[in-house]
């Protein structure tokens, strides 16, 4: 199946264009030519490239005529995909579809035509009954159709995208000679009258789910628009996953609710990139059943891949070495690399999109393009030649991303630096080439951004510039993967239940919740409804029975208060500070509290659009959070550090894996950015460490899953590592025998969450971990052997204000063991009430626990610690401190042998004494005070310490 | 304030205190008339205290600063009929629990009938009557039992994550107070409106249950739990932010009813377009009543910085409405209907709740003969169309050509009105739609044009303003929630007799009149010579620091959805 070769045929809706290509246009530059010309200071080492040749795929067509009714068939330029007439096919079967097939192969096509088929049909009907019948609804149109004009909603993730699809859709339908208004109503649409007449006129409304969200609470005034819904499109879909996705999946729920109550009853279309799960991914998302369309019929053009691992820093002679922390950062960093390879390619007259993983790398990537061709003056002679390039991303205003789009359309840009805002379907126009700073993370995401270059059947060049993360390196040495036919599976969870609680609140402002809400293809269970309305109740936000009805009552509209891409609920509106002249409003969208915590303390300075703003107060107070920026000029960033510690985990669920125990459960999260560095732009310095951020800690409840390592594979470890050492550690482990083995945890931790995004569409930046020798401390049976008498006070005690308490805590706890504690790590997910990725993990972790072991085992970096590569994370609140390859491989080695019930590695590895062991091994479970003692009295005077490692 | 005179007393956070004005603080005192006030929360504000003390002139109730002597908590007497105690922490009750068994708090047993619920603005609502007098033996212990346990750390913690809402210091609680019978706490930690009744196991202090309808008759309490009827009185999330001024009457009969203001609805900040920095700056000038401002000339107060000449007018005018009770009409623009030839029918309907699932009662008065007509669905409660379909066979096949008239019906009335008629009499939809329909309070400030014309009244509560223009309503008791409520029991129950009828439907008649009473002071108010076109005044309703319907919107069941009718819900 060659899903995965993206890109190609005019653009999502221009198959029209198709007849403009020239065959096998040349692209001005080659891997090969890349990789040649591109001037390095030293050596003509240029790190590890390698280039990969994707071939192209030849159209799989259906007569348009099989499909369509003559009317439509005949004005279409050229023949259905194969998978446009499955598509079509479906639908008329009335089925709800999700189309998941490559960039550009005319997905919204399929959507444009099932709408001029329901326009069509309702044309028909009209004239069979004599027009006449049925009142004039939705406006005056001219052309025949009366009666009520069906209606499609048409929702895309980015306002942008919005706009784009507007023109393409309108454009289609004039062509068609249909008369099918699209209008946008979103959050930039003109307020009154104009909203009014949308709303009472148009045909397919595009909006988006924040707006979705908003406007269900007035849904009496879309009552035309709704009672005429039959169609309800979700384009992009795969993007909804994680938080984002949860909400997406509740908002759908509540919109279908009340779309019933208007009596409509439409069909959803699903647009997604490939994923490995597009049919139970979008079940989820809109809570019915869902046939999935995948075979791709739509051709594509060859396409050279090149994999671009850069060169080792010392090779740089301006290799500016930020300290001793930083020395296993051994490869130029890609968020240097790539900007040079950028500027590079659009000297060369390759249109390029380069791709970064965040708004501040694209800003910064424009200005590192730039110095990149002054630092080589002498290989770049002309120095503007190719150098028109901009930086694009969502917190530019929409005009300012318009503009963007239009010149890269039209050749005036050579090359744009985005982030993932340019991934999805925006149309702007064929690049030449892409660059990816860093793997995004997912191979559909991969697909999706490469297919940018090359749309028609040119040849194009992507070329994927490997960062220091675990990630990257595994892609860019495994490039095999990249080409599996697998992709991730998107992760969307209903489960959540502070997300669901929200929802439930907007649910009953919209429409009374009764019975009907509860059971199937209602919004929960009866169980779970039930005891969240008794929660609101209490409360005093709820008032009513599901018998009669229940009403909201809480302060006005609760939709406002639903945050799309956090579960807390609480944004932070972001102002300018007095005095300050409002030409420098960085007119940023409001921002979630834990991005807040993390990135917009007192004191932080972030770059927005090209100017420095510099934090200068943060207000926590509800209900209007805010944060305040003035512009400022400095020659450094700020980066948070964080800390970790997890309390009060309970289990639900737990397995076995040989020996190894495997739990998932709840627990509570606690998470600090107590400080933050000053890091040099240039070289990435750091000139200040550990200034206090002045924010409170975040406090989650969450999902968590744990493993728990035997005693004895813990036993025989910590005594083959008890000579490892760590210059100038400052921590109670310093000094003792456990330090090997502790850095073997950590780093197995840091390794099975840095390759679960391998597994699964999870965002590595959603989960988090503890390695810990006391897995026992951070458990609630620890906490109720404290305050076993405290069942009472059902508060929740607040939380440790910073690490050092909150470290304090676990410690006291450690201290009140009753047991010998079991060591292992936790993996959890950031986000409060949780996403099912620890859940995910649970049910996938000898795959996860697989990948960690090679990578691990295979990385190059021949250092016991361990490099960003394999085992380092640059989120790490410890410093990447202590961290031991050896040890995290034998412990995995154990798990993954005893998960498979080969005993050879246990045997051979574990100390052969005496008989006792033996019977032990085959005494499973049994884990009493017995085995403790003999431990203890094997492992002599070493004290375990009960710290703990994030 | 209209009504009965009862006992009030008003809940303020200090800060209130602390940072308004003198003349604002005698404008509440004026406006609310307490006989006490309770300054509520958790920090010892000495400063707050005093003063409030100082301007008010009634006893202070600040639960940190109270003293005990020996193990019991203090208490507080407001005039001859209401006792309060006084927590000032949680642990202090766990002092008294431990110095005495059960009742020693001697805060138990509900004197008599505290019935009433809500936010509204009078009395008990009879459909329930008479809750706790079983339990008025508690009042036999000596000494006799208070009216209510103020204590600021009752409050709730909802967990989402966890689905549950929990009682903070429900332990405490349960040891403290008599066990087999109901007691109430007041509580600043709590919104005003805020009413549950939780049950206690009398030993632990776990949840049994908790009841949900406050109008209902307190459920007998086992001997082995303690009852709590936590009510709130601090602030309340409008549009305008925290409603914090809390105005807690003691009816006669012993019934309870609250309302909250924005302390924006006092003093300068009363007035339209004046908000806490004007108000400073015209304090600053010397002006600090609204009689103070009406002494300065429209050109003078122009002269302050930041107020143009434009809302210097705007505030003027308002603030004469406001000291005179007299409206003012802002534009030569005619009453919505005026030009229609016959006066408009005034309507009103009573629902479920804000999310209706039925309109059970759609009351009509026809100002042209005086006459008033109920549609009430008494018989069947899942009946959803009867009502609609005899109001709409009445309106349209008897009574075409006349035009409605609501308060407020863009936010509410018409849009549900509209709804039904659309699902349960389609038949009727594009005749209903032909229906010229006019809404009074959008026509006085709609707030995406300029307003045309300024409301007397703190709040714009159709019954507020009514009162400042001298109607004499019946005094029902009632409110939209209270009604909503009945009728939710009535669809429970399918018993009929849970609700007076006649009340119910004498209150929806009542507010059908007060609009009449409205529109008539209106009409006859003179019409502006010119034309104001001030942008300003678009902020009329914004500047009163509460939603539209006033302050106290939550007492009205349409409050809440109605809050916003106007530009901003058009999202």
């Amino acid at each position: 199946m060659a899903t995965n070769e993206g890109g190609d045929v005019g653009d999502e809706d221009g198959q029209g264009d198709q007849g403009n290509q020239d065959d096998q246009q040349a692209i001005p530059i080659t891997g090969e030519e890349l990789r040649e010309t591109f001037p390095r200071a030293g050596a003509r080492d240029s790190g590890d490239i390698s280039v990969l040749e994707l071939p192209g795929r030849e159209a799989a067509t259906v007569p348009n005529s099989n499909v369509l009714r003559p009317e439509l068939a005949e004005q279409l330029e050229h023949d259905l995909y194969a998978h446009q007439a499955e598509a079509l096919e479906a639908l008329e079967c009335g089925k709800n579809i999700c189309v998941a097939t490559s960039t550009a192969s005319g997905k919204t096509r399929i959507y444009a035509l099932q709408i001029a088929r329901h326009y069509l049909d309702a044309r028909e009907r009209a004239a069979e009954t004599g027009a006449g019948k049925g009142r004039q609804n939705g406006g005056e149109k001219t052309g025949a159709v009366s009666g009520p004009t069906p209606t499609a909603y048409i929702c895309y993730p980015t306002k942008a995208l919005s706009r784009d699809q507007e023109r393409e859709l309108n454009d289609f339908y004039d062509d068609l000679g249909l008369d099918i208004t699209v209008r946008v109503y979103d959050g930039d649409t003109e307020r009154g009258e104009t909203r009014r007449q949308i709303r009472e006129e148009a045909d397919i409304i595009i909006t988006n789910f924040a707006g979705v969200n908003t406007y269900l609470h007035d849904h009496d005034r879309w009552a035309r628009f709704f009672s005429a819904c039959d169609l309800v499109v979700i384009d992009e879909s795969h993007t909804y996953t994680g938080v984002h996705g949860m909400h997406v999946a509740w908002i759908i729920r509540r919109l279908k609710r009340v779309l019933a109550s208007y009596d409509a009853d439409p069909q959803f279309i699903l647009t997604s990139a490939t994923i490995g799960n597009p049919g139970a991914h979008s079940s989820t998302l809109i809570d019915d059943q869902v046939t999935v369309i995948d075979e791709d019929g739509s051709p594509t053009g060859p396409r050279e891949l090149v994999l671009w691992n850069p060169p080792p820093q010392s090779s740089e002679k301006d290799g500016d070495r930020a300290g001793a922390e930083d020395a296993v950062t051994d490869r130029v960093p890609a968020t240097v690399e790539a900007p040079r390879l950028l500027s590079h390619l659009t000297y060369h007259d390759a249109q390029t999109l380069l791709f970064t993983p965040s708004r501040k790398l694209a800003e910064l990537s424009v200005k590192r393009a730039a110095k990149h061709r002054r630092d080589r003056s002498r290989y770049y002679t002309n120095p503007d030649r190719g150098s028109a390039i901009e930086p694009y991303h969502a917190g530019h205003s929409r005009r300012n991303r318009h503009g963007t789009e239009h010149q890269l359309k039209t050749g005036v840009l050579d090359g744009v630096a985005s982030t993932n805002a340019l991934e999805l379907g925006i149309n702007v126009g064929e690049m030449d080439a892409t660059v990816q700073l860093g793997y995004p993370g997912q191979r559909q995401s991969f697909w999706q951004q490469i297919g940018r270059a090359g749309r028609g059947s040119k040849r194009a060049l992507s070329v994927l510039v490997a960062g220091h993360r675990t990630l990257d390196q595994y892609v860019v040495n495994n490039s095999e993967y990249l080409l599996e036919n697998d992709v991730e599976d998107a992760v969307v969870d209903t489960e959540n239940d502070a997300v669901f609680a929200q929802h439930l609140l907007c649910a009953a402002a919209e429409l009374a919740l009764d019975e009907s809400d509860a059971g199937a293809g209602g919004l929960a269970d009866r169980e779970r409804l039930e005891q969240a309305v008794e929660m609101w109740r209490r409360a005093g936000k709820l008032t009513g029975h599901l018998e009669t009805g229940v009403s909201y009552t809480g302060p006005p509209r609760p939709q406002r208060s639903i945050s799309l891409y956090a579960t807390t609920g609480e944004e932070y509106t972001v102002e300018l500070a007095d005095g300050v002249d409002e030409r420098h409003d960085p007119e940023m969208e409001p921002l979630a509290e834990e991005r807040v915590l993390r990135d917009f303390h007192e004191g932080a300075v972030r770059l927005h659009e090209g100017q420095q703003y510099e934090v200068c107060a943060v207000d926590h107070t509800t209900p209007r959070p805010s944060v305040t920026l003035r512009p400022t000029d400095v020659a450094y960033h700020t980066r948070t550090r964080t800390d970790v510690t997890v309390l009060d985990a309970v289990s639900e669920e737990s397995r076995e894996i040989g020996t190894f125990t495997l739990h998932f459960g709840r627990g509570r999260v606690l998470v600090y950015h107590d400080a933050y560095d000053e890091v040099a732009i240039h070289g990435g310095k750091k000139q200040a460490q550990q200034l206090p951020t002045g924010n409170p800690p975040l406090s989650m409840e969450t999902q968590l899953c744990w493993l728990e390592v035997p005693e004895r594979v813990e036993s025989t470890l910590v005594e083959r590592y008890r000579d490892f050492s760590v210059p100038e550690l400052d921590s109670d482990l310093a000094d003792t025998a456990h330090l090997g083995y502790a850095g073997g945890l950590h780093a197995a931790e840091h390794a099975t969450i840095g390759v679960a995004p391998l597994e699964l569409m999870v965002d590595k930046r959603d989960l988090g971990g503890l390695a810990t020798l006391s897995i026992d401390s951070h458990l609630a049976s620890a906490t109720a052997d404290e305050n076993g008498d405290d069942e009472t006070s059902v508060g929740e005690d607040p939380a440790p204000q910073n690490i050092a308490a909150a470290e304090a805590t676990v410690r006291e706890l450690a201290m009140g063991l009753e047991r010998k504690p079991a060591s292992g790590w936790f993996i959890y997910d950031g986000i409060d009430g949780g996403l099912g990725f620890s859940r995910a993990i649970y049910e996938n972790f000898e795959a996860v626990a697989r990948r960690a072991r090679d990578l691990i085992e295979n990385c190059d970096c021949g250092r016991i610690d361990g490099c960003p590569a394999c085992v380092m994370d640059d989120q790490c609140g410890n410093d990447n401190q202590p961290l031991h390859r050896g040890a995290a491989v034998d412990v995995l080695d154990h798990l993954l042998a005893s998960a498979s019930g080969d005993g050879s590695v246990l045997g051979s590895d574990l100390p052969i004494d005496d008989g006792e062991d033996g019977d032990r091994d085959g005494n499973e479970g049994g884990n009493g005070a017995g085995d403790e003692d003999e431990h203890e009295t094997g492992e002599v005077d070493d004290r375990r310490p009960p710290l703990f490692y994030a | 304030m209209a009504g009965p005179t009862g006992t009030r007393v008003l809940a303020l956070p200090p800060t209130t205190v602390l940072e308004r004005s003198v003349a604002t603080l005698e404008d509440i005192a004026a406006t609310i008339k307490p006989d006490a006030v309770w300054l509520f929360g958790y920090a010892r504000e000495p400063t707050a205290a005093a003063r409030a003390r100082h301007i008010m002139d009634v006893p202070v109730i600040h639960p940190p600063l109270e003293t005990a002597d020996g193990g019991t908590l203090p208490r507080h007497r407001i005039g001859d009929e209401l006792e309060f105690v006084v927590a000032q922490h949680s642990r202090a009750l766990g002092a008294v629990a431990g110095a005495d068994s059960g009742a020693s708090a001697n805060v138990g047993a509900n004197s008599g009938a505290d019935t009433a619920a809500g936010v509204g603005n009078s009395a008990a609502d009879g459909d329930s009557d008479r809750d706790g007098n079983g339990n008025d033996d508690g009042s036999k212990t000596e000494p006799p039992s208070a009216d209510a346990l103020i204590c600021d750390q009752i409050t709730t913690t909802t967990r989402p994550t966890a689905l549950e809402t929990t009682l903070d210091h429900a332990g405490e609680l349960a040891a403290a107070l008599p066990a087999g019978q109901e007691t109430t706490v007041l509580t600043g930690g709590l919104p005003a409106g805020y009413d549950e009744r939780w049950h206690l196991d009398a030993g632990t202090g776990a949840v049994r249950t908790v009841a949900h309808d406050p109008l209902r008759s307190a459920e007998p309490v086992a001997d082995d739990a303690v009852a709590v009827r936590v009510r709130g009185a601090g602030p309340v999330d409008g549009y305008g932010g925290a409603e914090s001024v809390v105005a807690l009457e003691y009816s006669a009969d012993g019934a309870v009813s609250t309302a909250a203001y924005a302390p924006g609805d006092f003093g300068l900040e009363a007035i339209t377009g004046v908000g806490q920095k004007t108000a400073n700056r015209l304090e600053s000038q010397g002006v600090t009543t609204r009689a103070g401002l009406l002494d300065l000339s429209v050109a003078a107060l122009a002269d302050i910085e930041g107020i143009g000449a434009k809302s210097a007018r705007r505030m003027h005018d308002h603030a004469r409405v406001l000291e005179s009770g007299e409206p003012r009409r802002l534009t030569d623009e005619p009453l919505p209907g005026e030009a229609w030839g016959r006066p408009p029918l005034c309507l009103d309907i009573e629902t479920d709740g804000l999310s209706p699932t039925i309109i059970w009662q759609i009351g009509v008065y026809d100002p042209e003969s005086d006459t008033h007509r109920a549609f009430v669905e008494r018989d069947d409660p899942t009946d959803r169309e009867s009502v609609v379909r005899e109001f709409c066979d009445w309106l349209l096949g008897v009574h075409l050509n006349r035009a409605l008239l609501t308060w407020n019906g863009w936010g509410f009335d018409y849009r549900h009105l509209g709804a039904f008629v659309a699902r349960h009499c389609p038949e009727y939809t594009d005749d209903w739609e032909s229906v010229p329909k006019f809404d009074l309070y959008r026509w006085a400030t709609d707030r995406e044009g300029t307003g045309n014309a300024l409301l007397p009244g703190r709040t714009n509560e159709l019954d507020v303003v009514a009162a400042e223009l001298g109607y004499e309503g019946l005094g029902t008791g009632l409110d939209g929630a209270r009604t909503a409520a009945a009728y939710q029991r009535f669809m429970r129950t399918g018993e009929s007799d849970v609700l007076e009828w006649d009340r119910h439907e004498a209150y929806c008649e009542d507010d059908c009149r007060a609009l009449w009473h409205v529109y008539e002071r209106l009409r006859d108010a003179p019409r502006a010579s010119g034309v104001v076109g001030s942008a300003g005044s678009a902020r009329a309703t914004e500047s009163t620091g509460s939603s539209p319907n006033g302050g106290g919107s939550r007492a009205d069941s349409k409050g809440g959805s109605t809050s916003e009718q106007t530009g901003l819900g058009d999202f």
